[in-house]
């Protein structure tokens, strides 16, 4: 069970707008993670006040464009626990599941709002927003995914099971 | 079966259906001299000096900086010689052009392969009905070590494009018509069959420009099939006979209108070539009009590969093209990359038949307007933007 407040994000978010190509040089990861979601707008709020565990709520094409993966590190280095998102780019999905990173979707995402605090049952694809008292029902991840990010990431994953 | 499924069926050697997520054995696994250097990097970081899976499946492709632009890709283009050295894999260094393309033309490239690379067009050899995905590092990563990969099959949409195109009517004004009326996020998750009237006529170098852009509509791949009998999630059905010619206008592959719709509009460049439009046909299409004139602008050719610009040379095509006043470059991706030579200053207007018109992709300030070979053909021989029947 993963468990957290929620932050809000759009449409069409771009991996460009997630982590701005001007850092694609940077390598240290902690320095990565201090341009999360930086080309998006309205994104100040986001930057000054996320807190690991949190989780991202999007909307629809989320990580379009390129296929870098510096968009899922610095995700993953503020700390987000999961993104749930109406639909997303496949090569950004394969890229969080590979880095370890819990991505469900789910038709309800407008249903959400900013702030609430959920939980998310990524292997039956259930989120429960408890002070609301209202269940979404997004597809579940299948165990290979789930397996994949229980080992940290495709990398540790085929090391261990070849 | 869906054409998808079919494929990865034989690949996997059981019935597999879309929603499955399976491990898929891999043919091919390809970098570039972007993104090639960093999986390379991270490969030593995790495994070593550790073999391939076979050298003769992973292939590196030099097709952006070619010839090397600064110091920095210089060295990065050393990293992939001295990788391909030491573990045998297959190089294209800078004299050959476009990735995928030049695969192909070496054989590397079979009906019914699973293909996997760093460009996110990789999938455009879905139009020589093999499986192909763009994807990221670790992906690489772990395909040059295990061979394999894991998917997640998609479900597939059909498109029927029936009728009889009109004269200047090609490959690339259908996909553009097609992406103006499903949106960028018209095939998000799915595969592609094309079938229908125009499918044949179009031939493989309008194939190609179809399958090229189903990425623009967040497509996974795109392929041709004239009998498909599978579970299709949508079909949509379009009558092209009487499409004019078509352009996208900034800063969207979606934002396409009627050419006539925005002619007159003035333009400083136009850009001919790119993994979509440099194939032979698309430069003899964009020749044809261009001879016997002068361009108003400046007008950039550019072949996908060495095979395709020595075809051209053969049949006069070069002649044609420096006569008309055009610069012609080596084979590569050239213009479609950002910080390749051939920039724009801010405030320019660019008409280009590639495949995306992002915003800042060619400079800050710059447009792009995507477009067919003849249309922008007969845009430079104007400097403005022209429907190619009206020359």
């Amino acid at each position: 069970m993963i468990k957290g407040k929620v932050w809000k994000f759009g449409d069409n978010i771009d991996t460009d707008q997630i982590y701005p190509g001007k850092y694609l040089p940077l390598t240290d990861k902690k320095e990565m993670a201090r341009h999360s979601m930086e080309g998006v707008p309205e994104a100040e709020k986001f930057i000054k006040n996320v807190k690991p565990g949190d989780i991202m709520v999007v909307g629809k094409n989320f990580g379009c464009g390129s296929s870098r993966e510096h968009a899922v590190v610095t995700i993953k280095g503020v700390g987000i626990g999961c993104i749930i998102a109406e639909s997303f780019a496949s090569i950004f999905y394969r890229n969080a599941i590979n880095l370890g990173l819990p991505v469900i979707e789910c038709p309800d995402v407008k249903l959400i709002k900013e702030g609430d605090y959920i939980v998310v049952d990524p292997a039956k694809g259930e989120i429960i927003n408890p002070d609301k008292n209202e269940n979404y029902k997004g597809l579940p991840l299948s165990g290979l995914e789930l397996e994949i990010i229980k080992t940290e990431g495709l990398l540790n994953y085929l090391k261990k099971h070849g | 079966m869906t054409v998808i499924e079919r494929i990865l069926s034989n690949k996997v050697g059981r019935e597999v259906h879309a929603g499955e997520r399976i491990w898929v054995p891999l043919d091919l696994v390809t970098m570039r001299d972007f993104g090639g250097p960093n999986a390379i990097l991270e490969y030593k970081e995790n495994f070593g000096d550790a073999s391939l899976f076979d050298p003769n499946k992973v292939a590196i492709t030099f097709d952006l900086h070619i010839p090397p632009r600064n110091e920095k890709v210089a060295r990065n283009q050393q990293i992939c010689r001295e990788f391909a050295k030491a573990t045998g894999a297959r190089l294209f260094d800078i004299n050959q052009g476009i990735g995928q393309h030049i695969l192909w033309e070496h054989g590397m490239v079979q009906e019914g392969d699973a293909i996997i690379g760093t460009d996110s067009h990789m999938n455009l050899l879905g139009a020589f009905g093999a499986f192909a995905s763009g994807v990221g590092t670790t992906d690489i990563v772990a395909g040059m070590r295990y061979g394999k990969f894991w998917y997640r099959v998609p479900k597939t949409i059909k498109i029927k494009l029936r009728g009889k195109l009109k004269k200047f009517v090609g490959a690339k004004d259908v996909i553009l018509w097609v992406l103006k009326n499903l949106g960028t996020d018209g095939a998000i998750n799915r595969a592609v069959e094309f079938n229908g009237d125009i499918i044949e006529p179009i031939g493989i170098t309008g194939r190609i420009t179809l399958a090229s852009m189903v990425t623009e509509l967040s497509g996974e791949i795109g392929f041709f099939e004239s009998n498909g009998e599978g579970e299709y999630k949508k079909v949509y059905e379009f009558d092209v006979s009487d499409i004019s010619p078509q352009i996208a206008c900034p800063h969207s592959p979606n934002n396409v209108k009627d050419v006539k719709n925005v002619a007159g509009t003035p333009i400083d460049q136009v850009f001919i070539g790119s993994c979509t439009n440099g194939r032979y046909e698309d430069l003899e299409q964009a020749a044809k009009i261009l001879e016997g004139r002068k361009v108003k602008t400046r007008l950039i050719v550019v072949p996908a590969s060495t095979k395709v610009a020595q075809e051209a040379l053969k049949h006069g095509l070069y002649e044609i093209f420096f006569d008309v006043g055009a610069v012609v470059v080596n084979p590569g991706c050239s213009l479609c990359t950002t910080g390749h030579p051939g920039i724009l200053a801010p405030g320019e207007r660019m008409v280009s038949t590639s495949n995306r018109n992002f915003i800042g992709k060619l400079g800050k300030g710059g447009e792009i307007w995507l477009a067919s070979p003849q249309t922008a053909a007969a845009s430079a021989i104007r400097g403005e933007i022209t429907e190619p029947g009206t020359l």
